[in-house]
C-alpha cells in the first residue's frame, strides 16, 4: 500500500446502486463509468459494503454482472460483518478469482434487513459478537496470503477505547490503515502516525459540500449551514499529512474529478 | 411440490395517514415496499423448493405498482408471480382479499402448500392466511417457526406459541403462516434483480379466476370501519442509577426484578 502513497494513487469510494433503486439501469450505467474513469485516472476504486446500514448491491457482483475489469492494484472492497456466511465466502470467491487484492475490513452497520455474522460461523471462539477483528482472522486463515487487509480508525471514539482496538486489529492481520474523514489537522491521528510508522496509512478526505453530514461520525453538532471548500481542505490535507495517502469519500464525478488532478503534487 | 406465497405490499412508513371518511390507509403517494413479515414467507418457500424440488409461485392482490413487490420476490428465487388488480378488488377487507387469494390458487391448480407472513405491518390482523384456509377448507397452521419435514403428502411444522411450541402435522394441500424465526431471508443479487425485470407478471381480474364479485371489494367486505385513532402515547421515563459498579449492578437487578423482567 505504501506504493499507493508514493505513486500518488487516490482511493476514490464509489457506492453501488441500493437495492430498492427504482432506476437501477441508469444507476448501474453510472456506476459503470465512475468506475471505469478512476480506472483510467491511475487511481483505486474503493467500492463500498451496505455504507450506513442501506441495502445495495456489492461490489463483486457489480464487477462481475457489468464485466468490469479488474487491475489488481486499482480495486478497493469494503467488507463488512453483515453478511451470511455463504454470502461472506460468494464475495472472498469472487475476489480471489478476479485477482482483487485489496479488502477494507468494516463491523459495519446493520439494518433490520441485513443479516450477522456469527461467531460460530467463522469459528469465532470467546467472543458475543463478530467484529472486524474476527473477520480479519478468519480471512486470514481461509485464504493465507491472498489479500491485503486494511481497517478503519475513528478519532472521534475514545482514543484509548480507538487504540486498543487497532492493536488487535494489527494482531488480527491489518496492513494499512484508513481513517475517518479530516477536515482540519487532528491530533488522535498524529498519535496514530506515531504509533504505527511501518503502516501505511490513508485519511478520508470528505469531498461532499454538506459538511454537517459528519456530525454524527465527529460526535458534536456541524451546522447545516457551515461553509466547506472540500478541494481546498484537500489540498490541507496533504500538507498536514504529506506521508499519507487520501481517500476521496462523496466526490462528485461531475464537479469535482477534473480538480483533483492537480491537488497532489 | 408447488408452493404458492402470498405478499402484500405496505406503505413504507410507521407513520401511515388515515382517510377520515374511509378509515382506510391512504396509500397514495406514499413509498411502498414488500411486508417485512411476507420475505420471511417466500425465503421459507424458496428453501422448501430447493430441499424438495418444484416451483414456487408468489401471489398478490393490489394496486398495478403492486407489480414491483412481486418482481423482489423473483429477484430472490420465486420462479413466476401473479397480480390480482381490478377496481373490482379495491376495498376489499381480508375475508373478501382471502376469497379472492383462495380462487387465484384455484385457479393456479395443484397447488400443495400456501405459505404467508404471519400478519401485514399496514392492518396487523393476521386474517387472510387463515381466511385462505377457510375458502380454501384446507387445514391451516398459523406462526409457524420452522418447517421439519414436507416428505410424501404431509409437513411436519413447529408451531410456536407463548409457552413453547408445538409440532403439528398436517395433510397436504395446506396453508401455514410463518413468524420471524424461521428463517433469515436472502438480500436480492443483482443477478436476480436484473432476472426479475424480465420476468412477465400476468395480471388477473375478478373473471380471470371466475370470483363473484359480490364477495370481492367492499361490497364483499363484511368489516367496518367505525372509528379508528391512534394509540395513546407510552409515557417512559429515566431512572438514574449511581454508585459503584457492584451497586449499580445490584440496584438494576433491583428494579429489573420488581418490574418482573428478570
Amino acid at each position: 500500500m505504501f506504493h499507493h502513497i508514493k505513486n500518488k494513487i487516490y482511493h476514490v469510494e464509489i457506492l453501488p446502486p441500493k437495492q430498492d433503486s427504482e432506476k437501477l439501469e441508469k444507476d448501474l450505467e453510472t456506476f459503470s463509468v465512475k468506475y471505469e474513469r478512476v480506472r483510467e485516472s491511475g487511481y483505486c476504486a474503493c467500492i463500498t459494503d451496505n455504507a450506513m446500514g442501506l441495502l445495495a448491491f456489492q461490489g463483486t457482483e457489480m464487477i462481475e454482472e457489468l464485466e468490469l475489469p479488474v487491475e489488481p492494484e486499482q480495486v478497493m472492497i469494503h467488507l463488512n460483518t453483515f453478511h451470511t456466511k455463504e454470502d461472506l465466502d460468494n464475495i472472498l470467491d469472487t475476489c480471489k478469482a478476479k485477482g482483487i487484492k485489496y479488502l477494507l475490513i468494516i463491523t459495519g452497520d446493520g439494518s433490520d434487513r441485513l443479516p450477522k455474522l456469527q461467531p460460530s460461523d467463522i469459528g469465532a471462539k470467546g467472543v458475543e459478537s463478530v467484529t472486524s477483528v474476527e473477520l480479519l482472522k478468519y480471512i486470514g486463515e481461509e485464504y493465507p496470503d491472498q489479500f491485503i487487509l486494511g481497517v478503519a480508525f475513528n478519532p472521534y471514539e475514545p482514543e484509548d477505547h480507538e487504540f486498543e482496538k487497532m492493536e488487535r486489529k494489527m494482531k488480527a492481520g491489518a496492513t494499512f490503515i484508513i481513517t475517518q474523514p479530516l477536515i482540519e489537522k487532528n491530533e488522535v491521528v498524529d498519535k496514530l502516525l506515531a504509533k504505527y510508522p511501518d503502516i501505511p496509512v490513508i485519511v478520508e478526505a470528505w469531498m461532499s459540500k454538506k459538511l454537517h453530514l459528519l456530525s454524527e461520525a465527529v460526535g458534536y453538532e456541524i451546522p447545516e449551514d457551515t461553509a466547506f471548500d472540500p478541494i481546498e481542505t484537500l489540498k490541507m490535507l496533504h500538507r498536514l499529512y504529506p506521508g499519507c495517502g487520501i481517500y476521496l469519500s462523496l466526490l462528485g464525478f461531475k464537479t469535482q474529478y477534473d480538480l483533483i488532478n492537480d491537488t497532489w503534487k | 411440490m408447488k408452493i404458492v406465497v402470498c405478499i402484500k405490499q405496505v406503505p413504507a412508513t410507521n407513520d401511515a395517514k388515515i382517510d377520515p371518511e374511509t378509515k382506510r390507509i391512504v396509500r397514495e403517494g406514499m413509498k411502498a415496499i414488500l411486508n417485512p413479515f411476507d420475505t420471511y414467507a417466500v425465503e421459507e418457500a424458496v428453501q422448501l423448493r430447493d430441499r424438495f424440488g418444484g416451483e414456487v409461485i408468489s401471489l398478490s392482490m393490489g394496486p398495478p405498482k403492486a407489480e414491483a413487490s412481486l418482481r423482489e420476490t423473483i429477484s430472490v428465487g420465486v420462479n413466476r408471480g401473479i397480480l390480482l388488480s381490478d377496481r373490482a378488488f379495491g376495498g376489499s377487507d381480508t375475508w373478501a382479499t382471502s376469497y379472492a387469494l383462495a380462487k387465484a390458487i384455484e385457479k393456479i391448480g395443484d397447488v400443495d402448500l400456501v405459505i404467508c407472513g404471519k400478519q401485514a405491518i399496514d392492518g396487523d390482523t393476521a386474517q387472510v392466511g387463515p381466511g385462505i384456509a377457510a375458502h380454501l377448507d384446507w387445514l391451516q397452521a398459523t406462526y409457524v417457526m420452522a418447517v421439519e419435514d414436507a416428505t410424501g403428502n404431509s409437513i411436519k411444522v413447529k408451531r410456536m406459541h407463548e409457552d413453547g411450541y408445538d409440532i403439528c402435522e398436517l395433510p397436504l394441500p395446506a396453508v401455514i403462516t410463518v413468524v420471524k424465526d424461521i428463517n433469515t431471508p436472502r438480500i436480492p443479487s443483482l443477478k436476480g434483480r436484473m432476472a426479475s425485470q424480465k420476468s412477465e407478471i400476468p395480471v388477473w381480474k375478478p373473471d380471470d379466476i371466475g370470483a363473484d364479485t359480490s364477495k370481492i371489494g367492499l361490497d364483499g367486505s363484511p368489516t367496518r370501519v367505525v372509528k379508528t385513532q391512534p394509540p395513546p402515547p407510552r409515557h417512559t421515563s429515566t431512572k438514574v442509577i449511581e454508585g459503584t459498579s457492584q451497586e449499580c449492578a445490584a440496584s438494576l437487578l433491583r428494579e429489573l426484578r420488581l418490574r418482573s423482567i428478570v
